[in-house]
């Protein structure tokens, strides 16, 4: 029996045998080479380098297959109880390669290739084509543009969903009524929104909306200039996004410890000095967390856009992703659009990075 | 017929059931009369009778009719394939799901058909919004697991161009008599290299919708004469008079409405591709010249002419319209299916370039208030047309219809090829959908195709099968003068023509807001959009593409 080593989370101790381990690791390079060899013919293959390959890449995939099973088997076969533990995550984190990064990785290929789907050649790399091309499309500047723009808004969204939340959290009638009917509009789907505001009720002949401002006098025309089409898209986000950051708010409200507010009542301060000194400045890691959150769902701004300007009127209201998708699904432009979100992603992670530093570094207080 | 298209019939003739009654045994006595055998094609039994199934007004067809049609329909087949000749083969039929039509009821259609022939066809139905990029991935990935495809005519580049679909056998074309098409079904649409792929089962065009009781009122006839117009006050033949009558529209009062009247609705947002069409509406009496069958590409170098005088002068003429106010509030915002179903069906605006289904639905859509005021005619010219020959205007009066997206098709996949008992039933399944006989059926009742053979417009026929006869000609005369016309402006099919509408769509929605410095500098930066397209896709190969399609 083994003495030495890590014996206190060790159920069983295994003797494996050298022959054994030997199988182990012969299963998993056998494989391990299949795989990479089947790679190696098949990219020939695709290239034109040589006549012998495969239709498609499906055998490929399961040669990948066959080793991570072949990994996953060597480990027990190898390790023994050890093994068994890796066996808890080793299926895991390949799922995680084979679905996250391997895609990843690929799709950083396809962006820098001149990939559209009705070229009769298919992919070809075109080096940094599609960045230069990037660097000079007005549609995408404008689009970032815009999105600085609806990022700007969620300050915006902020102030009124703390208001709603300091209000849904005192002491008011019918305050679980209230609660759930500020909670619906984030319950429809943005598509709904668009169709049911954006397209129906905005509608400038029929509309309810439009008939209300026609009785008052206006002419209605919620999206015929740039300004105001920006701000009904982000209205509308807005009326089904505050609730979420509302019920965040209300819950760290909730969470506040009593004794400290009750405090600075007893020493004298009033309403918004409580709020201002106490309040506020407890509220912030709740905030900062409902503020990002917020972000990341902006960031990804599209399904209202499409559906109401389809990114207008001349791309005032186009979004990244709304631009994108037109790039993708009417032009079948896959290796600029790819590039496109590649670039995006990489924006948004360096932003959000930023973001967390600066909010972090804001927060921290000297002791 | 599409659908909104039968509703809107039988709403139009007001059809009560006693009527429909009287109509259907009318049609009954008529069939079984020997008048009925007058139609010098043999068919004419046959006609007749699947044209009472189930009866002008006794409700949509069910699956039970389609059947029967089909049943009934398959004499062309049986001179072609013996009773259980195709025993074993197995096909895979891809095609729309829409609206509980297309699939539906080729399923109906073919069943009858597998039954006699032995064949089997298994189903992949795609909803319209999934149909491109499905269709777009198989061909990249070559994966093609379809057998035969239900497919649009632009799709043909696509498609045709890269030699996927199997060419269509002699027996075919016998079979579905390809003579009796509409003139822009024929060569070369369906064909591609001088070899023909497909079998129609569908025509597109767009036609001009104007309302009548515009043209009716004295006071607005009063108000034009006042402001100085020598000509009448009657229904636009020109482009340069539907922007003349649009301008002199504004602060009018609408005759039906008593709102705001408006006169040409342009569609001014984008629409996945499909907002083009409608520029192309106005320039095509403009670009599109008869003796040049090319107007949106020079064929020789695919150099864009949509930055040609005459498109130029087409995208002038919608920022004059808005720079003189003359579209209702917000229309930068519209797209075709609100300008169409939102305005000009609900009494906003006084003409309008439509498919089928507009004026269809004027009378049984809820929302459409113009059923009894609209009328129909083919696209309105032009005083003069652009010669890309000569490099200058001819001042000479040109028409031409826009016949948008051509229409469906059913086209029989190259993979077939290889085994001639597979084939043959592929094309067989294929000809029983396209024939001459099931096809007047599928125009007279929903189905979501529309007529598009010239047998089709034989008035007598819809007439004895109960349908009011005046309404019939005046609605489908319209479509029927766009498909013969000999100038009609018919889209290239090339690979990627929508990724060229979309961008177009983009860069035309910028000029239109003012980001551009003129309607020429707009065509510029569509241009050179569609250059960088041509050139990402292929120029050469685009050319001899767009030849081919062009059957140059």
């Amino acid at each position: 029996m083994n003495t030495e080593g890590d014996l206190l989370h060790t159920v069983t101790a295994d003797d494996i045998p050298e022959s054994r381990k030997l199988t182990g690791r012969a299963m998993v390079w056998v494989t391990a080479s299949f795989f990479l060899g089947l790679v190696s013919i098949q990219f020939a293959h695709e290239s034109g380098w040589t006549e012998a390959g495969f239709e498609n890449w499906r055998p490929v995939l399961l040669a990948y297959l066959l080793w991570a099973t072949a990994l996953c088997a060597a480990q027990v076969i190898v390790n023994g109880e050890k093994g068994k533990r890796t066996l808890f995550v080793l299926p895991a984190a390949l799922f995680v390669i084979s679905l996250v990064v391997f895609p990843l990785l690929f799709a950083l290929y396809i962006s820098f290739t001149d990939w559209n789907l009705a070229s009769l050649d298919g992919a070809q790399p075109n080096g940094w084509d599609n960045m230069r091309q990037m660097w000079r499309d007005a549609f995408y500047w404008n689009a970032l543009k815009n999105m600085a723009y609806y990022v700007a808004a969620v300050s915006v969204e902020y102030v009124i969903a703390f208001g709603l939340a300091l209000l849904l959290n005192a002491q008011i009638r019918a305050r679980k009524f209230f609660r759930v009917v500020f909670l619906l509009p984030l319950m429809l789907s943005p598509v709904a929104v668009s169709w049911m505001v954006g397209k129906s009720m905005l509608e400038v002949r029929f509309g309810p909306v439009s008939r209300l401002v026609r009785e008052m006098g206006f002419e209605p025309s919620f999206f015929g200039t740039p300004e105001m089409a920006r701000f009904m898209i982000m209205a509308m986000d807005a009326w089904t996004f505050i609730p979420f950051m509302m019920i965040m708010l209300l819950a760290g409200l909730q969470a506040l410890p009593r004794e400290v507010i009750e405090a600075s009542k007893v020493d004298g301060a009033s309403g918004w000095q409580s709020f201002k000194e106490v309040i506020f400045p407890l509220m912030l890691p709740v905030s900062v967390t409902a503020i990002v959150i917020r972000i990341i769902f902006k960031l990804k701004l599209a399904d209202i856009i499409i559906n109401v300007t389809s990114g207008g009127p001349g791309g005032a209201t186009d979004s990244v992703t709304s631009f994108i998708f037109r790039e993708y699904r009417d032009r079948s432009n896959v290796g600029y659009g790819t590039l496109l979100a590649m670039v995006y992603l990489v924006l948004i992670i360096i932003f959000i990075t930023a973001l967390l530093k600066l909010v972090s570094r804001w927060m921290e207080r000297p002791a | 017929m599409k659908v909104d298209l039968y509703n809107y019939i039988k709403a139009a003739q007001k059809m009560n059931r006693r009527q429909v009654l009287k109509g259907t045994a009318a049609v009954g006595a008529v069939a079984m009369m020997p008048k009925a055998a007058a139609y010098a094609d043999g068919h004419g039994n046959v006609r007749a009778e699947i044209l009472k199934i189930p009866g002008v007004g006794a409700g949509s067809p069910t699956d039970s009719d389609w059947q029967k049609v089909g049943e009934m329909c398959l004499g062309a087949t049986k001179e072609n394939v013996a009773e259980g000749e195709l025993a074993g083969v197995e096909l895979t039929f891809m095609g729309l799901n829409n609206q509980n039509l297309h699939n539906f009821l080729f399923r109906g259609f073919l069943k009858p058909w597998e039954a006699y022939t032995g064949a089997k066809i298994n189903w992949i139905d795609l909803a319209q919004a999934d149909y491109n990029a499905r269709l777009q991935q198989s061909i990249a990935t070559g994966t093609v697991d379809f057998d035969i495809i239900e497919m649009g005519a632009p799709f043909e580049g696509d498609v045709l161009g890269r030699g996927m679909a199997s060419e269509m056998p002699d027996w075919v074309r016998d079979q579905i008599d390809m003579d009796d098409y509409v003139d822009y079904l024929k060569a070369p649409v369906g064909t591609w290299d001088g070899k023909t792929y497909r079998v129609s089962i569908d025509g597109d065009t767009h036609t001009f919708a104007y309302r009548k009781d515009y043209y009716e009122s004295e006071e607005l006839a009063q108000a034009w004469a006042d402001a100085g117009n020598t000509t009448p006050w009657a229904q636009p033949t020109t482009w340069e008079e539907v922007n003349a009558q649009s301008k002199f529209l504004v602060g009018k009062t609408d005759p039906l409405t008593g709102l705001d009247a408006h006169g040409y609705l342009d569609p001014l947002k984008g629409w996945g591709g499909f907002g083009f069409y409608f520029l192309e509406n106005r320039a095509a009496p403009y670009a599109k010249h008869p003796d040049d069958p090319a107007w949106l590409f020079d064929p020789d170098t695919m150099k864009p002419r949509v930055n040609n005088p005459a498109f130029v002068q087409a995208i002038q003429d919608v920022m004059d319209l808005i720079a003189a106010d003359a579209y209702p509030a917000d229309q930068i915002n519209a797209d075709p299916g609100t300008t169409a179903f939102q305005q000009f069906l609900a009494g906003t605006g006084g003409m309008l370039n439509w498919w089928g289904d507009v004026g269809s639905s004027a009378r049984t859509s809820d929302t459409s208030v113009v059923g009894d005021v609209v009328g129909f005619d083919i696209n309105p010219g032009s005083a003069r047309v652009w010669n890309s020959a000569s490099g200058a205007w001819d001042d000479t009066p040109n028409v031409s219809p826009n016949n948008a997206y051509i229409g469906w098709g059913i086209y029989v996949m190259a993979t077939v090829d290889g085994d001639a008992k597979k084939k043959k039933a592929a094309w067989s399944a294929a000809a029983h959908l396209g024939g001459k006989d099931l096809s007047l059926w599928a125009s007279a009742y929903p189905s979501g195709f529309q007529p598009y053979r010239q047998s089709h417009f034989n008035y007598d026929e819809w007439e004895e099968a109960g349908y009011d006869r005046a309404f019939v000609e005046d609605y489908l005369s319209s479509n029927a003068d766009s498909y013969n016309h000999p100038n009609a402006a018919i889209e290239p099919r090339i690979p990627g023509i929508f990724q060229y509408y979309s961008v177009a769509e983009d860069e035309l929605a910028k000029g239109y807001a003012g980001q551009y410095g003129s309607a020429q500098e707009t065509a510029d930066a569509i241009a050179a959009a569609w250059e960088k397209i041509t050139d990402q896709i292929g120029r050469e190969s685009q050319i001899a593409l767009y030849k081919a399609s062009l059957g140059l």
